[in-house]
């Protein structure tokens, strides 16, 4: 059996895995170089000539080690690398194409999780009766979901024709996501997020004389937490006590999502820094489906093939290059902070 | 009928998982079936439970008390007895929550006792023995299968009045058996019975809590009959505010 320590010092092993293998790289190539010198001014001329080409191609990797391997090495690891995601989508402005465009956005992201073996499940679902989902929640379940995903917070914008308009008009439409983090349910009390007698549990609707008068399945619940004003309504499962659960792990994950922001916030006036903190009202992404294409205004970036990203599979170039901006303000923060 | 856009969105489960076609069971509840028994599961706490006609479906409420009651059994406690048992929901999850009871369970009707007992292995609670029995029986304490003294002794006995039953909803009287609702005249016959056990001697340990549901408007009653016998009561509320369920203390 492991003990804790053990895990510890396992984790330990496992993070610094990056930097021995960006040293262990660093000094082979260096070596090689070492060892190709007597060869440039060797006696045969295509002796020569293969030296100074393979000094060419060492000449790279070590700048490529230098000037992006090692500063990403110096990014502090994340402190919500372990965390799962619970993510939230909400229709907005565009009625029933809002729906219909919040349906495809969760098709998206439930690929994209599959892809990435994430357990993607949806806990909560509101569908809209003329078409499309009003709103839905989805637990994705894995190390380093709640990375993932957390850019994907914001307003995301759509133009298209709706399937719905017989006209053929191009309409905007806007869907909301939040992205929130998920604790395992043992984590929840260590982080001390709420005290019990603050959140009030109500269930909804009257039963009557209840009990064994009535078999209808009622099973919504809603908590309130008081201090904060957070509520949380459940009623997809079909008891009490797992809507409870659900509704408390929605609860949670909002809460530890302020936790975060606050730290961040904290951390940030400390440092008088400059960065811009994520609005989640702010609009991210816009996707163009007569042109086919997804731009995502916050690194300016598009990506030509929709269909791709609809499909889940080119979200993973946004992911990446949102996760490589994000690295780069870090460590642009520590710069400046060494220049204080 | 049109059905609530919830009840469709698990019934499309239900024939998902089990391949059966929607329509059918559509039609079934659209005429009325309750839907518990079309899926033929209900959760309860942790637990999923087989559920099947006529045997009562557990009831919110039921799991609302249980959860309550499994917090307050004294560690100490080993033996539990539940009277009328059905699917077996009341003592399961109290064995599931408390590992260290085990629990006997009694119905007078076979077909819950087979239910319960498969319960019982779909949910790995192996602490665990139903059997025929009918507790208004002036014998049923000495019936061979019983091993007095209990710690915890529950109950959610029929206890719907004459008038009453009359009324209930069709998806209740046309689909879950009389015997698990129906309780006498006065709705609290199986109330005296279970009283008199309670009392009777080396039935119950001397620390024994008893953990009884009891219908809307009947607490106050029902607290009476057991105060009657000496025996300490509290009433607890459910989540839409009606006291139901009664516990009574042999202790001091």
């Amino acid at each position: 059996m492991s003990t804790p320590e053990d895990i510890a010092r396992l984790r330990q092993l496992k993070e610094s895995e990056p930097l021995q293998k960006a040293w262990d790289e660093w000094t082979k190539t260096k070596k090689s170089l070492e060892d190709l010198k007597p060869l440039l001014s060797d006696s045969d001329p295509s002796m020569r000539a293969l030296a100074a080409e393979e000094h060419e191609a060492l000449d790279g990797t070590l700048t490529q080690l230098l000037q992006s391997t090692f500063p990403s090495l110096l990014v502090p690891p994340s402190t919500t690398a372990s965390l799962s995601a619970l993510v939230e989508l909400k229709s907005g402005a565009g009625g029933t194409e809002s729906s219909l465009f919040l349906a495809d956005l969760l098709r998206m992201y439930m690929r994209f999780a599959s892809a990435n073996s994430f357990r993607a499940t949806v806990v909560a679902e509101n569908e809209n009766e003329a078409g499309g989902t009003k709103d839905a929640i989805v637990e994705i379940k894995g190390e380093g979901a709640y990375d993932a995903f957390r850019w994907e917070s914001g307003v995301h914008r759509v133009q298209r024709v709706p399937s719905t308009d017989a006209a053929g008009r191009v309409h905007t439409s806007t869907a909301t996501v939040i992205v929130l983090p998920l604790l395992e349910e043992k984590d929840v009390q260590k982080e001390d997020l709420f005290r019990m007698e603050d959140v009030k549990i109500e269930v909804m609707r009257a039963r009557g004389a209840g009990g064994q008068h009535v078999n209808k399945t009622e099973s919504a619940v809603r908590l309130t937490h008081i201090p904060s004003g957070i509520t949380v309504s459940m009623q997809d499962e079909r008891s009490q006590h797992q809507n409870k659960r659900r509704a408390f792990q929605v609860l949670s994950a909002r809460l530890m999502d302020q936790k975060i922001t606050r730290e961040i916030a904290e951390r940030r006036a400390t440092r008088n820094s400059l960065v811009k903190s994520a609005d989640r009202s702010e609009k991210i992404r816009t996707y163009n489906y007569a042109q086919e294409r997804v731009t995502d205004h916050r690194i300016g970036m598009s990506i030509m093939n929709l269909t791709s990203v609809m499909e889940g599979d080119a979200l993973q170039d946004f992911v990446d290059a949102l996760k490589k901006d994000h690295e780069e303000t870090l460590m642009e923060e520590m710069l400046n902070d060494q220049c204080d | 009928m049109r059905l609530p856009l919830r009840e469709l969105k698990w019934l499309r489960k239900a024939a998902a998982d089990a391949n059966r076609p929607l329509d059918a069971l559509v039609r079934r509840r659209q005429q009325g079936e309750p839907l518990q028994y079309i899926i033929g599961t209900q959760p309860f706490g942790p637990l999923e439970l087989s559920v099947r006609p006529p045997i009562l479906i557990p009831r919110p409420e039921t799991e609302h008390w249980v959860i309550e009651l499994a917090a307050r059994i004294p560690e100490s406690a080993r033996h539990l007895l539940d009277l009328g048992t059905g699917s077996g929901c009341i003592p399961l999850l109290l064995a599931h929550l408390c590992p260290a009871l085990s629990a006997h369970a009694v119905d007078v009707n076979p077909a819950a006792v087979t239910l319960a007992t498969e319960n019982a292995a779909r949910c790995s609670v192996t602490r665990f023995r139903a059997f025929q029995a009918n507790f208004l029986d002036p014998d049923f304490h000495v019936h061979a299968m019983l091993c007095p003294p209990y710690d915890v002794l529950t109950s959610n006995p029929p206890y719907i009045p004459w008038n009453e039953y009359l009324e209930l909803p069709d998806e209740v009287k046309n689909y879950e058996d009389p015997r698990a609702l129906f309780g006498g005249p006065s709705g609290l016959e199986f109330y005296h019975a279970i009283a008199r056990l309670a009392v009777r001697e080396r039935f119950l340990s001397s620390d024994a809590i008893i953990a009884l549901e009891v219908g809307h408007d009947q607490a106050e009653a029902v607290g009476a009959i057991f105060e009657s016998v000496s025996l300490r009561t509290e009433a607890w509320t459910d989540p839409w505010g009606k006291k139901r369920t009664i516990i009574a203390y042999r202790g001091t």
